[in-house]
């Protein structure tokens, strides 16, 4: 299967090679390695027979659960437009783009790219992705550490829980300290003092919780320690939220997927950073820039190459190599197709949508604990255990939220639900709380 | 040529230059349109909002369509023409599994949705795990890695931690090649390690003399890939893995070059501990210009409790997450980069058994004859025989006429070819490292070597002046130095230079 050599082909191989079989290939490698009988796994399948295969088992999944689940990726609407110029051949099927004057294309998409991230969080410089979210967080974090040479580490306690853990995997606890500031009234507490010792203020923006706050005064003051100050946003509510740069942030982070691809079951997404000049040798990843060629033309081109793993070996303060480069490409196209009206709409009907919810949710009876402080994302009390609702909202068609804690339900709203997908929900809700 | 058009060759819209989006934007278009609120509109303020719209891009949907298609017109592709990039496999990505992944089923879904919901996918990490540790002959595998790297750097975690269970603390070096991937010795650093390098031999092998010198109590392990970056394969691996076990190292294997010996031998049956693989390579995936990729880890049972979790897991009725017991922690938010292994299972459903045991033997079978054909112009850099890919050098053609390898890439564009792999291995003098894989055609082979034999006779034409290469491309060689300089990173970044300069 897609070896395209015919009986005639292989005699002309062979030929040359003066070999008669495709074993006689192998004959320096040590005998008692070599396979003797075959691998054991099933006989191919023809499109036909493994389009059933993969349907049958895509129906073990609950499809179109009405989405209320956020903490970091979101339904948000994903247009036709968008997905399919992202999987132009020419984006998909091609390498890395080294070859700046046959990748034009790929190099010129990534500028944009980051371009738009630097214009929509306010920074200066953006790299061409990271893998998600999680992993950019702690790739912000190391380079704080590298930037100021100290070792603790300031991080709200107001992340995602995977995202805290894939921090906990990438900084070497040996080395550093982490310390998880908790949250107080699901705000980042604005008396909190920093020190001389702290490398990175790390929050997100909003918190895990849904709140939000302006960080302008927290990141003030730990600039005057000294501290690098790293902002983890929502981008799909950049259209209403205050930018990280206007607030001062040094580092930008984002989970990319709710700008330019779909859920995906969390990957492949796409991490976005963004970041000041100073702070730009630093900076892990690729990284394009804008240039001229032999003929004064524009040209774009991997640029900053010595900070690279291919080059710098283990000096390289990080070893990012593959990156998420077509789902970047799915964030240029679809924040252009948005638009500034666009993104506003997503960011606006969320919250708008949110507002509502929390009103009927209460009407009915139930605890929303993060009303006033709250966007597109909060949380209500549940009388069962919230796994319980999950479990039993998910049987009739919803996808109900986060479990965040026993009795606490973590619920986002996107612009895509409706008035009667949220009646519906609340309804629900109450018939299973009160099951 | 008569494989097929010359895929680089001038854009169809002509080699003008592309405006970028802002550019094409004007004050009131838009392609977007959202529905009219549909919920009773409520006044609030909230210090988190700002009241100034966000500077996108304006432009109508047309206009959007015209110029992102205008771009992808400007970039080489798998399915444009032939890269014979070594350490790369650019096979074919089949278009089926592109439609598997986009059945909604798997693509729709939120990954905080419980494992009730979501038995079909993880069935299907299931059923990869049993293909690809089959394959590398590991018993458990995680798919948290999002790439390669990341893969690299989950396995020397694991060593580092199994090592500091077994109160082994002072083992803090990683033996790695001259000749590896950049990504060994930088993830080595990360996961806290000292790399200490082993040197090749003549041959193009671990040289065991100085592997034997090196390795000591502190060996924690070792990093290769099986053939090496020279496209040979380490003939002495049993050797190998036996000094590293009898010094109490590990033995990590880099799946980069997996696509040589898929159905030939196996990692496991070497010695090795930890494999990871890269899906984007072996596996068919498609390489996206840069990613995504994904590098799940397969490891020895005795090592399944230090697996970055969750992992995927069956009791009589049900599939569901597991973290395992002195996990080293989460790689990735979520599953890793799952769509990348559906893709992945789709191609190895298709090959299926006569096609995965035969899939190393087709890919070395193509290289041997590339480098048949190409050692007919260019001097190999080793003479035993190759796997997948091998290593050419053009240090006479520097010598005599001031042909770089570089020079020999450029102008290989113009061809209608990718670039070879260039510079590497770091060892090899003036390399150029093909790496043809499995799919393609004879003629293309054939091309490919007539190509370089033509290449060089022009190169070597008197008066040619090298940096004029390449030539029938939307642009010539790029300068690197403006953008490394006055980082022009962003759009204005360099009209603002040109103002002030």
């Amino acid at each position: 299967m897609f070896v395209p050599h015919s009986s005639l082909d292989l005699n002309v191989i062979f030929d040359e090679l003066e070999i008669s079989s495709l074993e006689e290939l192998f004959k320096h490698i040590p005998d008692d390695l070599l396979i003797k009988n075959g691998l054991d796994v099933e006989d191919s399948l023809s499109e036909i027979e493994a389009t059933k295969y993969f349907e049958d088992i895509s129906n073990k999944n609950k499809n179109n659960l009405v989405c209320f689940a956020g903490g970091g990726h979101y339904d948000v609407y994903l247009p036709p437009t968008v997905k399919s110029l992202t999987m132009r051949p020419e984006f998909m099927t091609s390498y890395t783009p080294y070859q700046a004057e046959i990748s034009q294309g790929i190099l010129q998409v990534l500028f944009e790219f980051q371009s738009l991230v630097c214009d929509l969080t306010e920074m200066e410089l953006a790299n061409a992705s990271l893998y998600d979210g999680a992993t950019s967080v702690a790739e912000a974090i190391s380079v704080a550490i590298n930037k100021t040479k100290r070792d603790s580490v300031i991080i709200s306690d107001g992340f995602n829980p995977n995202t805290k853990e894939v921090v906990n995997t990438l900084i070497d606890k040996a080395k550093f300290d982490l310390n998880y500031v908790p949250l107080s009234g699901y705000l980042f507490p604005e008396d909190y003092e920093f020190t001389d010792k702290d490398a990175a203020f790390v929050v997100s923006f909003p918190h895990y919780e849904g709140s939000a706050q302006d960080l302008s005064k927290l990141v003030k003051k730990a600039q005057s320690k000294g501290v690098i100050t790293i902002c983890y946003v929502d981008p799909s509510m950049l259209g209403v939220l205050k930018t990280p740069g206007s607030m001062g942030f040094d580092i930008v982070v984002a989970e990319g997927q709710s700008i330019g691809t779909p859920l995906s079951f969390g990957g492949p997404t796409v991490g976005w950073f963004a970041t000041k000049k100073d702070l730009a040798r630093l900076v892990p990843g690729r990284i394009i820039g804008e240039t001229i060629d032999n003929n004064h033309k524009k040209t774009y081109v991997m640029t900053l190459r010595a900070r690279e793993q291919d080059i710098r070996r283990e000096k390289a303060s990080s070893n990012i190599c593959t990156n998420q480069t077509l789902n970047a490409i799915g964030s240029a196209i679809h924040l252009s197709w948005m638009g500034p009206e666009g993104i506003y709409q997503v960011g606006y009907q969320a919250i708008q949508k949110a507002m509502y919810m929390k009103s009927q949710l209460k009407e009915a009876g139930f605890n929303v604990i993060n009303d006033e402080s709250s966007l597109r994302e909060f949380l209500v009390e549940t009388n069962l255990p919230a796994k319980k609702i999950i479990s039993e909202m998910g049987n009739k068609g919803f996808l109900a939220g986060i479990e965040y804690s026993e009795n606490l339900l973590l619920v986002a709203l996107t612009e895509k639900r409706t008035k009667d997908e949220i009646d519906n929900y609340i309804n629900l809700f109450s018939e299973v709380n009160h099951g | 040529m008569v494989s097929g058009g010359n895929a680089s060759s001038l854009p169809l819209v002509g080699g003008a230059s592309e405006p970028t989006i802002r550019e094409l934007s004007r004050p009131g278009r838009r392609a977007s349109k959202y529905p009219k609120l549909d919920v009773p509109e409520v006044d609030f303020n909230h210090p988190a909002m700002k009241n100034e719209k966000a500077p996108l891009p304006e432009v109508s949907e047309h206009d959007l369509v015209m110029h992102y298609s205008r771009l992808a017109h400007r970039n080489f592709a798998v399915d444009l023409g032939f890269y014979p990039l070594g350490s790369c496999t650019m096979k074919y990505n089949p278009r089926f599994a592109d439609y598997v992944a986009s059945l909604g089923a798997y693509s729709n879904t939120h990954p905080a949705t419980p494992s009730e919901f979501t038995q079909g996918s993880l069935e299907i990490l299931k059923i990869l795990e049993t293909y690809l540790t089959e394959i590398t002959g590991m018993d458990v595998a995680s798919f948290q890695p999002p790439a390669g790297a990341s893969g690299e750097l989950t396995g020397l975690l694991i060593i580092k931690k199994y090592l500091q269970n077994q109160n082994l603390t002072n083992k803090t070096e990683i033996i790695v090649p001259d000749s590896a991937h950049g990504t060994n010795p930088a993830s080595a650093r990360m996961a806290g390690f000292n790399v200490v390098e082993v040197a090749t031999d003549e041959r193009g092998m671990v040289n065991i003399e100085d592997l034997n010198s090196k390795v000591n109590e502190n060996t924690a392990g070792l990093m290769l890939t099986n053939p090496n970056t020279g496209g040979l394969f380490e003939e002495e691996i049993l050797t190998i893995s036996n000094i590293i076990h009898d010094a109490g190292g590990l033995l990590y294997y880099d799946g980069a070059n997996l696509n040589a010996i898929v159905g030939v031998c196996r990692p496991g049956d070497m010695g090795f501990d930890i494999v990871h693989s890269n899906l984007h390579k072996t596996f068919a995936t498609p390489h996206g210009g840069g990613g995504p990729g994904s590098g799940p880890v397969a490891v020895k049972s005795y090592l399944k409790e230090y697996l970055p979790g969750p992992i995927v897991e069956k009791n009589e009725s049900n599939f569901y997450w597991y973290t395992p017991e002195n996990s080293i922690g989460r790689m990735h938010g979520y599953h890793g980069n799952f769509l990348v292994a559906l893709r992945a299972l789709v191609y190895m459903k298709l090959l299926g058994k006569e096609g995965l045991d035969t899939l190393g033997s087709y890919a070395v079978l193509n290289a041997r004859y590339l480098s048949s054909k190409v050692s007919k112009y260019l001097p190999l850099a080793y003479k035993e025989p190759c796997m997948h890919e091998f290593v050419a050098t053009v240090k006479d053609l520097k010598k005599s006429h001031k042909i770089k390898a570089y020079d020999v890439g450029k102008a290989l564009l113009d061809k209608g070819f990718h670039s070879p792999t260039i510079y590497f291995p770091l060892i090899v003098e003036e390399a150029l490292m093909f790496e043809p894989t499995e799919t393609q055609t004879v003629e293309t082979l054939d091309d490919l070597a007539e190509s370089i034999k033509h290449i060089i006779e022009e190169l070597c034409a008197p008066g040619v002046n090298l940096t004029d290469y390449p030539k029938n491309l939307p642009v010539g060689r790029p300068n690197e130095l403006i953008p490394a300089k006055h980082l022009t990173v962003h759009w204005g970044d360099f009209e603002l230079l040109e103002l002030t300069e």
